[in-house]
């Protein structure tokens, strides 16, 4: 519980940020949250000489309105954007996902921008923007650069970061009016999804439009649904075609297995879960038992 | 305080009846909850840090050991190596067990389990410690580890102790009433296997020790969050090499022990060798990884067990035989069985009983005795099997139990074993706890929501909670009397300015000793609570204690109170005196009111507390010399309803209190998990002096219950690796997974504790577990589902749905 001999810097302007990351190389780590960092720091399981601490920067931390898409500094947390109530309205997705991490304590620390440079296989928040389409915007001394969710995550704790880089904010569009579910499975409410779904369409008439659904937990990274997408896009959502698209959803994916689930059940966890995700966003009330 | 005086009853306990049973809040909190209490941590002093090296493997020979990098780290005072331990101090002596083993506080020349301290470094501050400690350089030949029981028990299996020849370091087989017999003439016989999983309480505060060496006198002091100071003085004087005076135990605020707070001793050996080592005081708190890796467990066990009955639902006999895994820590292996099967028959007038245990060891965590201590288990084992043959005879779970009740005008009753349950009403207690859950309602929900396709399940189970253990059971297999009974010591005094004072040979680990003592006590002396001072700080130069002296077992209720009474009469009985000298006046037509004590009718002549702690301390010389001065009273008091345990009448402990739980689980039969959306409590807690207090203790233990039925399990890679090492993987119960508890009333007085107390702490996390097995089964009844086993996690439950049929 104590971690290595560290250097702390708290730079003030996003500037100084980057240049400090520039200086330092890859010795130092960015600090937002701290909700993952200082417990790998304090269990010696990461030891960075140097903490840049990007709480001094007032300018990370803002939510605001672009017209079709709502602008998210990286230093916003999980209790802010459950809050919001632009995002409440014109993107909803984000809160509702934001409001299942962890425990209060951890929604108060935890930012955005923390949990999807972190790239947890099981961050509820990397499913949330991955199924939004959201971009990211990473800015380094070197410049800045724009990626789409979908680009953003490598592999386990693995992103298209460097480590010069900071993720400064975070676009995600907006979709008032859309459906939108965010659907976790984890054995207490405070603990990392074994199954997340992230899920949004628009329904146009009967047919469902626009579904776009990722999963986390249940691989090594956050994965968009794709059979679940293209066998529903254009279709009208009803019970039989439900369960078909959910039972084949895990069909390629290489399940994850761990204590508390073994890739087996994981397996038929997540296939319950997509079928309860496409149902809460089509309004369909089904058997509390799907059949998958 | 009431205005009316009573008069002084000769031998009554209570002159008034004011604070004694009222939900006094307790005293405690307001320091607690603001962050204010004194833990060992926040002890102001200037100590140096320990860090372990702690063994990466299950089970290995230690080839070297080079601490030369460590020793000259920056800040480093000291570097011990388990050698060095052996070569200081004498082995831990075990206490259950018949095998003759060897072993020491660290570990010599081999680990036993992953996570066991080979080398400990003091440094100036924690992380020069822990930077250090990352420069010990062991070499390790690893040796192949035995970890599950099946393992161990394994013709060729590799030892743990190679000097014991086996892995079984206690077998013993006991049989009481005419246990053949009745499964020869039994209709039915239900049995299955069980298997109760290895948990623990993980108290919010893991283990803390601070250990400071005088050169001059040789003495040591120690403050830790130790559980049991009486033995822990014994246990580390001899291991330590050093008369019992020479260590001073100081206890402050502890965050909890559960038993858990047994097994601090060790530890503090190594922190007193390390103080006298580096010359300096030194201090170890914890860490939860350690403790998760480390500290002790709940061992898990294998159970085999029988239940054999008539037509009519009458359990004749039962038969179990239990493989523990005790670890690997020899000074409790064993400890467990006995004191398990002091409730093998449970709430039920079963006259035969056959029981067998083998102690396994193995390369996993040490174990200590943990709330309940296998009555958990036994609990589950045998309201399973009652669950069980309700099923194959088709009876109503209710009625099944209600015809085999200990009845009430049996009581006193004596089981088989020789367990006495003093008093109780068995089958009203069921009727209570079903009225009060509205069971036949929930049953009748259970079904017609089936038709929907929820899957909801009722279930009940009836449990016995001991109190008060008499000690030193364990030597019924080793055949060598050691501890016997239950023995605790209390000081009751007035100050300077006649204000009451107490001090308690117990330890107060969270459970309100100070709120209840000062109701106690504010009753005999017809105070107010606020008047009576306690001290929930231990020092063994001050608190009267005795080898049996701790808070475990449930016997704060019992003989720590006794004590306090006792020392509270001597007390009352000298204030008295002086007194009736001040006043001039005999003692009997004296009685006490509101911080005086008075003339029986007259209460304008009076003499105040403080006026006679004047005569007893200030102005002595005034009264006559048959007085001693001084107002400051000791008193030893233990249970006499203790007998010296023996084969054929175990006695292991001696108050009994009762529960029944009814809970209703939902299942989602699509995942597998499992929610509690009633749970209904009725304790039969004796005569309750603090119902706040009783009532939290009640709820509290349960949360611990619902925690080993459905989320608990320290878990192992086949080569010894804990795989649940914090609490992101070790799950606990946590405020929004734990239903809301409804709690019945019940309250029939125990005739041998003093006050007519039961036991609490612990009765919730014995019922609890078969209860909740009991409704989730209940629930899968339509997929023929048969709990074995706990925790009841959602992938085994989805397995048994799909096919296993067995969770
Ligand atoms: C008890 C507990 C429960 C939790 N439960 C959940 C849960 O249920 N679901 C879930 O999704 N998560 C959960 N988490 C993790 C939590 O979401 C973390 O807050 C999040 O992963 C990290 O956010 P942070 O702001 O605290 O980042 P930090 O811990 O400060 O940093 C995390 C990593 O991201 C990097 N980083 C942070 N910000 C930036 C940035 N702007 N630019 C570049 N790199 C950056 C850091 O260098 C570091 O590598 C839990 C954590 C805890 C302690």
């Amino acid at each position: 519980m104590t971690p290595e001999r560290f250097e702390y810097v708290a730079p003030a302007s996003l500037d100084e940020a980057t240049s400090t990351l520039r200086d330092l190389g890859d010795e130092a780590k960015v600090m937002a949250g701290g909700q993952s960092l200082l417990s790998l720091m304090k269990l010696r399981l990461a030891s960075p000489r140097y903490v840049v601490d990007l709480g001094r920067v007032p300018a990370l931390n803002y939510i605001r309105d672009e017209g079709d898409a709502i602008a998210i500094g990286a230093l916003v947390t999980y209790a802010e954007l459950k809050a919001s109530a632009l995002l409440r309205e014109r993107c909803a997705l984000l809160p509702r996902a934001a409001s299942v991490v962890g425990d209060v304590q951890v929604r108060n620390r935890g930012t955005i921008g923390g949990a999807l440079a972190h790239a947890d296989p099981a961050g509820d928040l990397c499913a949330a923007v991955l199924a939004l389409d959201a971009r990211l915007k990473l800015v380094s001394t070197r410049g800045e650069r724009w990626v789409w969710a979908g680009e953003f995550f490598l592999g386990m704790y693995a992103s298209v970061l460097e480590p010069d880089e900071v993720l400064a904010e975070i676009r995600v569009p907006a979709i008032a009016g859309w459906r939108c579910a965010y659907l976790k499975a984890a054995r207490r409410p405070s603990d990392f999804a074994l199954v997340g779904v992230a899920v949004r369409c628009r329904i146009d008439g009967r047919a469902c439009a626009d579904l776009a659904m990722a999963i986390t937990g249940v691989s090594d990274r956050v994965f968009r649904a794709r059979s679940v997408e293209e066998a529903l896009n254009g279709r009208e959502l009803e019970t039989a075609l439900i369960e078909e698209t959910a039972s084949r959803s895990m069909d390629g994916v290489d399940v994850s297995g761990d204590i508390h689930a073994s890739s087996e059940y994981r397996t038929h966890l997540a296939r319950v879960y997509v079928s309860r995700a496409i149902r809460a966003v089509g309004a369909i009330s089904g058997p509390p038992t799907p059949s998958v | 305080m009431g205005d009316s005086t009573r008069p002084l009853e000769s031998d009554g306990v209570f002159v008034t009846s004011q604070w004694v049973g009222a939900a006094v809040p307790r005293r405690e909190d307001a320091r607690t909850v603001q962050g204010q209490a004194r833990y060992v941590d926040d002890i102001d002093m200037d100590t140096a840090h320990v860090a372990f090296v702690r063994s990466p493997h299950a089970h290995a020979r230690i080839t070297a050991i080079d601490t030369r990098d460590a020793e000259a780290s920056p800040g480093v005072l000291a570097v011990m190596t388990g050698r060095d331990v052996a070569a200081a101090t004498n082995p831990v002596a075990p206490r259950g067990i018949t095998a003759s083993v060897t072993q020491y506080v660290m570990a010599v020349d081999k680990v036993r389990y992953a996570g066991e301290p080979v080398v400990a470094v003091v440094a100036g501050t924690q992380y020069l410690a822990e930077d250090a400690a990352a420069r010990v350089h062991v070499d390790y030949e690893p040796l192949p580890p035995v970890v599950e029981i099946e393992e161990a028990l394994a013709e060729g299996a590799p030892l743990v102790f190679e000097e014991a020849g086996t892995n079984v370091l206690l077998h013993d087989a006991f049989e009481h009433g005419d246990v053949a017999g009745a499964f020869r003439g039994a209709d039915l016989v239900v049995k299955e296997t069980f298997r109760m999983p290895r948990f623990s309480s993980t108290p919010l505060e893991p283990w803390a020790i601070i250990a400071q060496w005088d050169p001059g006198t040789g003495a040591f002091v120690v403050w830790s969050n130790d559980q049991q100071p009486g033995r822990t003085a014994i246990n580390v004087s001899r291991t330590l090499r050093v008369p019992i005076d020479k260590v001073r135990y100081i206890i402050p605020d502890s965050g909890g022990g559960f038993g858990i707070k047994l097994a601090v001793w060790p530890y503090i050996v190594i922190l007193c060798l390390l103080a006298r080592r580096a010359g300096k005081a030194v201090r170890w708190i914890q860490t939860r990884s350690e403790h998760l890796l480390a500290g002790t467990h709940t061992p898990e066990a294998l159970i085999e067990a029988e239940l054999a009955l008539a037509r009519d639902g009458r359990f004749l006999a039962i038969r179990v035989n239990s493989k523990e895994n005790d670890g690997s820590f020899v000074h409790t292996a064993g400890i467990y069985p006995l004191i398990k099967f002091a409730v093998i028959v449970g709430c039920y007038g079963i006259r035969a009983t056959a029981f067998e245990f083998s102690t396994v060891v193995t390369n996993k965590a040490p174990t200590v005795q943990n709330r309940g201590v296998g009555k958990p288990g036994m609990t589950f084992v045998l309201e399973r099997l009652v669950d069980l043959a309700a099923r194959a005879l088709d009876l109503d779970p209710a009625e099944i139990r209600r015809r085999n009740f200990v009845r009430p005008e049996q009581m006193p009753y004596t089981t088989p074993t020789g367990e006495v349950y003093e008093s109780g009403d068995y089958p009203e207690c069921l009727r209570r706890a079903l009225e009060l859950a509205g069971y036949d309602e929930w049953c009748r929900k259970r079904d017609a929501l089936r038709e929907e396709g929820r899957y909801l399940g009722v279930g009940i189970a009836a449990g016995i909670e001991p109190g008060t253990s008499n000690l030193g059971y364990y030597y019924i297999s080793r055949g060598r009397p050691d501890f016997l009974g239950s023995v605790e010591g209390a000081m009751v005094g007035a100050d300077f300015d006649g204000g009451i004072t107490v001090v308690t040979g117990s330890v107060d680990a969270g459970q309100g000793h100070a709120t209840t003592v000062a109701q106690v006590v504010a009753d005999m002396l017809a105070i107010r609570p606020e008047q009576v001072s306690m001290s929930t700080h231990f020092d063994s130069a001050t608190s009267p204690f005795a080898p049996h002296s701790g808070t475990y077992a449930n016997r704060f209720n019992d003989v720590e109170l006794g004590a306090v009474v006792a020392a509270t009469r001597k007390l009352r009985a000298k204030m008295l005196r002086i007194a009736a000298f001040v006043l001039g006046v005999h003692e009997r037509s004296l009685a006490l009111r509101a911080g005086t004590i008075h003339v029986e009718g007259d209460p304008t002549k009076a003499v105040s507390f403080q006026e006679i702690a004047a005569y007893a301390y200030k102005k002595a010389l005034l009264l006559p010399e048959e007085i001693e001065p001084g107002l400051r009273e000791i008193a030893y008091y233990q249970n006499r309803a203790a007998k010296v345990p023996r084969r054929e009448e175990f006695n292991i402990q001696l108050t009994h209190a009762n529960a029944v739980h009814v809970v209703v689980a939902e299942v989602d039969v699509a995942t597998g998990f499992v929610t509690l959306p009633k749970y209904v409590i009725v304790h039969d807690w004796g005569r309750q002096l603090n119902p706040g207090i009783v009532k939290g203790m009640v709820i509290g233990s349960t949360v611990h219950g619902i925690g080993a039925a459905l989320y608990e399990e320290f878990l192992y890679s086949p080569d010894g690796q804990l795989l649940t090492g914090t609490f992101m993987d070790y799950l606990k119960p946590v405020a929004l997974t734990v239903p809301r508890f409804d709690l019945g009333e019940m309250e029939s007085p125990c005739p041998t504790s003093p006050l007519g107390t039961k036991a609490v702490g612990e009765g919730g996390a014995i019922t609890s577990l078969p209860a909740i097995a009991n409704a989730v089964e209940d629930a899968l009844r339509p997929f023929g589902v048969t709990v074995t086993s706990l925790p009841i996690t959602p992938e085994k439950t989805l397995r048994a749905i799909r096919g296993a049929r067995v969770i």
